[in-house]
């Protein structure tokens, strides 16, 4: 988080510490790839976040870096231009939703979730076993042209899981809302990497219940 | 400040806009006054092309070599072609892009796009008295990458610079937003001749944002027509007529005019008339049986609908508006389940034709630098990955990502002293690499080193355009390397290269060959004349006057034979001053016949 190297202006030569116009020409300058996101969109490293005052910051950053406003500009401007937006429309992107938002925070201390950490969290076990043996249930009596009570049972098992969903980001917002700048906190740290695997969790199981209805829905 | 001006490059029609003071004007044909340019292009066997009308005029009589609905075929590869693109007709038989077979020669489909465009370009030059140079091309929001570089590499050969790729459902929002000053959700449904898109945005002070589109990029009212004239004509014909490219043609053009016609009327008459081919067919056609016909297709646009709200995490109800685009929302049947499934009457009082290039032109004039006070913020369509280890589909941009949108991804080697890395790109929403799109391969170089060693950062990055760009960087040394991207469909910067020159070479042998053909008629009218009147007026020849006129005679006959049309104008023109004084005498007795012969009917 830390980028107090200095940065030089391409078009006037000052020293600057990455700020997106230079101080003494007002020339469009080229962030560093490494800023983080906060920093980006000009809030403070806190992980709670104000959604509103987030969307008008990216407006407000956009109508000052977008590349349609430098399609008459120096080769230079494009270029940062182009790379300023993308970065901005990413940091947007990861800081508006929670879900993104907190497994950010967790790479910026350093941590993240295994990609191919597969165990079923405990606290989740028995629904995942549940819904898995209805939906295989469901597959079969398609292939075999059984009529099923399908779709309604579906929307059942759809609306608990968007219950259990609903429940976790609420434990995820109180998590983040508990960090405190860069205050050292094992125990959050450990219960956000739990919530944020339940949650990357169910959000899969979610998607094959939407598959199995959609497939059903076509046939 | 350099004018730029907008061009929607249709399936069906093809239209030019400017910024008029401080409005968006679409600019008419000076003839017809119609705004409207059929996108068809006809080849002729002397090597001319005709666009526009008159090409539409040309493709029931030449089927084959006149090329409608371009568009589909656009980034294409050829085993994206259709048994049923294959009846209109001839591809060259090549693995690879879309290439058209028309006598004897092969065109992709941007050039014959490009042919379009330049037609548009002269319109726009002659109307504004001024060179054009720069524009804004729409594309449908669904176009993916190879879609969107055939289209600009269109543009680069009409001797176009392409400024930006603008998605059409998002220029029709900018013609809406800015005319209504509306704010919050709106929805465009945009289907027109050969593609379908829908878009949700959120407009917010003069911020246009689009959350999420979703499309059919061949789905249009091109197959309703077809879908008719299969139904209702064709189907009454022996099977070799059904196959046969004049018949088709004759038939798609009556089902389109029907359509047409029961946009407002219940019923019309379907006449198909091919007398050579010894068909005739005349029915009645209600819309109900239209309707009844067609239904599934217009149905086909209502799942990409759903998907987009649920990509947007958008309900019906949360919007404030709908607007129809395309040429295809005139249906009734489209109205109806339009306004069936978002549940609200859609707006139809933009023109569904013009809007879209009213838009182009609009952003056109932001992208010139003259206009401040909106924004558009667009997202790709589809996502953008890698093939891995097993053929899966590895996404790194998800689709309705905002663009311009990057992501690094970092390479190394798995055997030692590897000298490169192969990367093939895919678009699409399949998990496996097989079912998705084909973007491009490319290979980046790398140092010999014990595997592993290597690390390569790779960045893809989406442009504004909504095209991809890729760059290497080598992290142990900091260099940046190039990397050659082979599009999958499309064509290589040498091929565009090449292409231009030829059309450059062609464009000026084009003029040399049409000025001599215009020297040696002239020349033939003359001697023709000469020997007529020597012939039949001999007795007025004054003493030595043959001699010289038959020389003049022979040395025009003589440079007719040649390619060189100057001196054939010269020698015409010599023959002529050389008659001048006899051709006067038969003038002047023939005057008197005149005369004399008026006095004898007054008698």
């Amino acid at each position: 988080m830390n980028h107090s190297d200095p940065v030089r202006c391409w078009r006037c030569a000052q020293a600057h510490e990455a700020a997106l116009f230079c101080p003494a020409c007002q020339a469009l300058q080229l962030l560093p790839s490494q800023v983080d996101y906060f920093s980006v969109l000009g809030i403070p490293h806190n992980p709670v976040v104000d959604e509103a005052d987030l969307t008008q910051r990216y407006y407000a950053l956009s109508r000052r870096l977008h590349p349609d406003l430098y399609q008459t500009g120096t080769a230079e401007e494009k270029e940062a231009s182009l790379k300023n937006t993308a970065l901005l429309n990413r940091a947007y992107r990861t800081l508006r939703d929670v879900l993104q938002r907190g497994q950010y925070w967790l790479e910026l201390h350093g941590e993240r979730l295994g990609k191919d950490n597969n165990r079923v969290p405990p606290e989740l076990a028995s629904l995942v076993f549940e819904v898995q043996e209805k939906l295989a249930e469901m597959r079969e009596a398609r292939a075999e042209d059984k009529e099923t009570a399908g779709q309604t049972e579906l929307a059942k098992i759809r609306s608990d899981l968007s219950e259990q969903m609903a429940g976790l980001r609420t434990a995820l917002v109180e998590n983040l809302a508990q960090w405190n700048g860069d205050r050292q906190a094992p125990n959050l740290l450990r219960d956000l990497k739990n919530l944020l695997s339940e949650i990357a969790y169910l959000r899969t199981l979610l998607r094959d219940v939407e598959k199995e209805s959609d497939t059903q829905w076509n046939a | 400040m350099e004018r730029i001006v907008g061009i929607d490059l249709g399936t069906t029609n093809s239209l030019i806009a400017f910024i008029d003071g401080d409005t968006p004007r679409v600019i008419p044909d000076p003839q017809t006054r119609d705004a409207l340019l059929p996108s068809v292009v006809s080849f002729l066997k002397d090597g001319r092309t005709i666009v526009g009308r008159h090409a539409q005029e040309l493709a029931t009589e030449q089927p084959l070599t006149t090329i409608q609905s371009v568009k589909r075929f656009m980034g294409l590869g050829m085993e994206h072609v259709t048994a049923d693109d294959h009846r209109r007709y001839r591809f060259a038989d090549r693995q690879g892009m879309v290439r058209f077979a028309l006598h004897g020669k092969q065109y992709t489909p941007p050039e014959v796009s490009a042919l379009i465009l330049r037609s548009l370009r002269e319109r726009a030059e002659a109307y504004l008295q001024e060179p054009i140079q720069k524009v804004v091309i729409t594309v449908p929001a669904y176009f993916n990458d190879s879609q969107r570089q055939a289209t600009k590499d269109a543009g680069k050969l009409a001797g176009l610079e392409v400024v930006r790729l603008l998605n059409e459902p998002t220029a029709a929002s900018l013609a809406y937003g800015l005319d209504k000053k509306e704010e919050g959700l709106i929805a465009v449904y945009d289907f027109g001749g050969g593609t379908f898109d829908i878009s949700l945005l959120r407009l917010h002070a003069g911020i246009f944002e689009v959350l999420s589109t979703n499309g059919d990029t061949r789905l249009g009212g091109d197959d309703i027509d077809q879908r008719l004239a299969e139904r209702f004509l064709l189907a009454d014909l022996p099977e070799a007529l059904q196959q046969d490219p004049r018949v088709l043609r004759s038939a798609h053009q009556v089902a389109e005019a029907a359509k047409r016609a029961l946009s407002t009327a219940e019923e019309t008459r379907l006449v198909l008339a091919v007398p050579d081919k010894d068909v005739y067919i005349t029915r009645i056609l209600t819309r109900r049986e239209m309707e009844e016909a067609t239904g599934d297709i217009v149905a086909r646009t209502l799942e990409p609908c759903h998907q987009a709200l649920q990509d947007a995490g958008l309900h019906p109800q949360d919007l404030e508006a709908v607007v129809l685009v395309g040429g295809s929302t005139r249906m009734p049947l489209v109205r109806r389940r339009v306004g069936e499934f978002f549940g609200r009457t859609p707006l139809a009082d933009l023109n569904p034709d013009e809007v879209v290039a009213l838009g182009a032109a609009v952003q056109a004039d932001t992208l010139s630098g003259r206009r401040r006070d909106m924004l558009l913020l667009d997202v790709v369509p589809l996502s953008l990955g890698i093939e891995t280890m097993g053929g899966v589909m590895s996404r790194l941009i998800e689709r309705n990502t905002t663009i311009p949108a990057s992501v690094k991804e970092m390479f190394t080697t798995a055997v030692d002293d590897q000298t490169a890395v192969d990367v093939h790109v895919l678009q699409g929403e399949r998990e496996l690499a097989g079912d998705c799109r084909s973007l491009a391969r490319f290979k980046i170089p790398i140092e010999p080193q014990p595997a592993g060693v290597p690390r390569v950062e790779v960045t893809f990055l989406i442009d504004a355009n909504g095209i991809l760009n890729v760059t290497a960087t080598d992290l142990r040394t900091g260099h940046e390397r190039s990397v050659e991207v082979k599009p999958s469909y499309g064509l290589t910067d040498e091929e565009i290269e090449k292409l231009l020159e030829e059309s450059i070479d062609f464009a000026e042998e084009d003029v040399t060959q049409r000025l001599l053909i215009e020297a040696r008629t002239e020349a033939d009218t003359v001697l023709h004349a000469t020997e007529k009147a020597l012939q039949q007026h001999a007795a007025l020849l004054a003493a030595g006057e043959q001699m010289c006129i038959l020389a003049a005679m022979r040395a025009l006959q003589e440079a007719k034979t040649g390619e060189d049309y100057n001196r054939i104008r010269d020698l015409t023109e010599a023959l002529s001053e050389a008659t001048t004084p006899f051709a006067q005498r038969i003038m002047d007795t023939s005057i008197q016949e005149v005369l004399g012969q008026k006095r004898l009917s007054e008698i």
